[in-house]
């Protein structure tokens, strides 16, 4: 999956933000949203909140996780981090400390995937759990250990190729 | 909204029919669980016309409304961008259906063609003509290209074995929305010996796709 | 997004072959020492090192896989087929010492690939055979995901030079994966660029108009 798409599905979170206009409720086909009244909070997918901040409609508030001291807590999804970071860094306290920091934690994350994907094929195993993993992780790594572990399956059933052998196709 | 959904609503849900009426907000969620799910099968799942035809039905009504809308609109704007987004996941969707059916078309009509009375089908019609016009052309052109200058006996290539399956050991990465017991892990070498999981709602697995693939069309898992 | 508008059957991997795979048809070029285990009535002009009419019982020589897979026989034996050294005893005991040492472009570079086809042939090393295929892999995948993971924007030539066919393929999807994030990190991804098809062609154009 292209990382574009993972940030289309980040997208899709909700968000707090406060207007700065007025707007009765609007009927989306995915759900309603506001109505929208100066200064009260009221939430928001996440793509719209970023077109009216670009349109200076509105502050984003930012999630509860996105400070210093709750980053290295909780596995947070890069594609909505980046996404903040970029569009309303301005909403966010710290945002260049912020920056800088979740950069670090997903250095020792991926460092960390890499470890159990070699230690997942070493031991030859059939299942993981990953509850800590978020989608874009789970991205930067799929196709490479997906193709891996795929050859290693191959390679595997010609174990067993040593007692059936002697029908080869016509090809 | 929830009147043009009142021809869809019934035969909408593809599994168990305990749902009989879906709001819009459902149907764009099950858009997108099909879209992921096809995105990450190895295989060809199966058809979710009834969803795509509900969408595409939301998407005219809206977009008849919104004809009606004086330019410079607030809501119009957002409600644009909202069809936006609902357009690039059901091309996404189908788009991805279409490069497996290429990739696969021998088997995907042998299937169809295999397939018991009351089983529901693979290949929407529009696919099913697609599959075979695209299997048709593959044969028109490997006679044109090379097999007609081959020895008599040897100018057919079977195409269900010389163009891959999809292999069904593939490993995926999966969440778990409704919680599963005892799924049976088969061991991947002769010294394991095979073992149950249990799939707690929320967790996330790798594991193969042959295990849990009845959970996908079930909708009991995700494809992540 | 996916602007691939072709995809290229992959290679079979293990004893299975791809029939409309590219890497699987280089595959089948591969040549195997053979020694004939019958006379081959006149086809001795393909054994360039003798004048006789046949190809007699006992001759040495090398035969593409396709060949000798096709002739291959264990009930009538028409050529029995000798194991190129990398897969005998003596190199598989260097794999099991250290995988990582060993450059597989050079004695390869289908390794695993041949390997795997070489257990079409009666053998009774072909269960150490596939083993070592297998350990191989594991013992060097770490560094393969590695490198692929770490080069970013950089000549990655000495970093594929000792990896076999199968190596180098999943070396490019670990970097696709690793670039595909760079670049969406950096904010380039929502750029578009043209596709290359396009370039190319204007550079085409423009040689047409130079000439």
């Amino acid at each position: 999956m292209d990382p574009l798409e993972v940030e289309f599905l980040a997208e899709k979170e909700t968000v707090k933000i406060i207007p700065n206009f007025s707007l009765d409720k609007i009927y989306l086909i995915g759900g309603d949203l506001g109505p929208f009244n100066p200064g009260l909070p009221v939430d928001v997918p996440v793509w719209l909140a970023l077109n009216l901040k670009q349109r200076q409609k509105c502050r984003i508030v930012p999630p509860e996780w996105m400070e210093v001291e709750k980053l290295e807590e909780i596995p947070f999804s890069m594609g909505l981090t980046k996404l903040l970071l970029t569009h309303a860094s301005d909403n966010i306290p710290k945002a260049d400390e912020i920056r800088t920091l979740v950069k670090d934690i997903w250095d020792t994350r991926i460092a960390k995937l890499r470890l159990s994907a070699d230690s997942f094929i070493r031991e030859q195993e059939a299942h993981a759990k990953l509850d800590n993993l978020t989608l874009m992780e789970i991205n930067t790594i799929r196709t490479f250990l997906l193709d891996s572990l795929n050859c290693m399956y191959k390679l595997r059933s010609n174990l067993q190729q040593g007692s059936s052998k002697g029908q080869f196709s016509n090809y | 909204m929830s009147d043009a959904l009142s021809d869809c609503g019934s035969d909408a849900s593809h599994d168990g029919g305990q749902e009989d009426v879906m709001t819009p907000a459902e149907l764009i969620e099950k858009l997108e669980e099909a879209w992921l799910n096809e995105k990450f099968s190895p295989e060809l799942l199966s058809n979710r016309s009834e969803v795509v035809e509900c969408v595409m039905e939301q998407l005219t009504h809206m977009e008849a409304n919104l004809q009606r809308v004086k330019k410079g609109d607030a809501k119009a704007s957002i409600h644009r961008m909202e069809i936006d987004r609902i357009r690039f996941v059901l091309s996404s969707y189908l788009r991805s259906r279409l490069q497996k059916i290429e990739r696969f078309f021998p088997h995907v009509l042998e299937k169809e063609k295999s397939r018991g009375e009351g089983e529901p089908s693979l290949l929407s019609p529009e696919e099913f003509a697609f599959a075979k016009e695209y299997h048709a052309n593959t044969e028109t052109y490997l006679k044109a290209v090379a097999l007609k200058r081959m020895p008599p006996n040897l100018q057919t290539v079977e195409l269900l074995k010389a163009v891959p399956e999809p292999c069904l050991d593939s490993f995926v990465f999966l969440r778990v929305k409704e919680p599963q017991e005892n799924i049976l892990v088969e061991p991947e070498t002769d010294d394991q010996r095979e073992y149950v999981v249990d799939l707690e709602e929320g967790s996330q697995h790798l594991m193969r796709y042959r295990t849990i693939s009845p959970l996908v069309s079930s909708g009991a898992v995700q494809l992540i | 997004m996916e602007s691939q508008s072709y995809f290229p059957v992959q290679p079979g991997v293990g004893v299975e072959e791809n029939f409309l795979s590219l890497d699987d048809i280089l595959l089948t070029h591969e040549r195997l020492p053979v020694r004939t285990e019958c006379t081959f009535p006149r086809l001795g002009f393909l054994d360039k090192s003798s004048d006789s009419q046949d190809i007699t019982e006992g001759t040495k020589m090398e035969l593409p896989l396709w060949l000798s897979k096709g002739l291959y026989e264990r009930k009538r034996r028409v050529l029995s087929v000798e194991m190129p050294k990398v897969y005998r005893e003596g190199w598989r005991t260097v794999f099991t010492a250290d995988p990582n040492v060993v450059d597989l472009h050079k004695m390869g570079p289908y390794y695993y690939g041949l390997g795997s086809q070489l257990l079409h042939f009666d053998s009774p090393e072909n269960p150490d055979i596939a083993q070592a295929l297998l350990q191989t892999f594991i013992g060097r995948f770490r560094r393969t995901m590695d490198s692929s993971q770490n080069a970013y924007n950089e000549d990655t030539s000495a970093l594929v030079e000792r990896l076999d066919s199968l190596e180098k393929r999943l070396f490019k999807s670990g970097q696709s994966g690793l670039n595909g994030f760079q670049s969406w990190e950096k904010g380039q991804a929502a750029q578009l660029t043209a596709s290359s098809l396009v370039l190319n062609y204007r550079k085409r154009k423009m040689m047409d108009v130079q000439s």
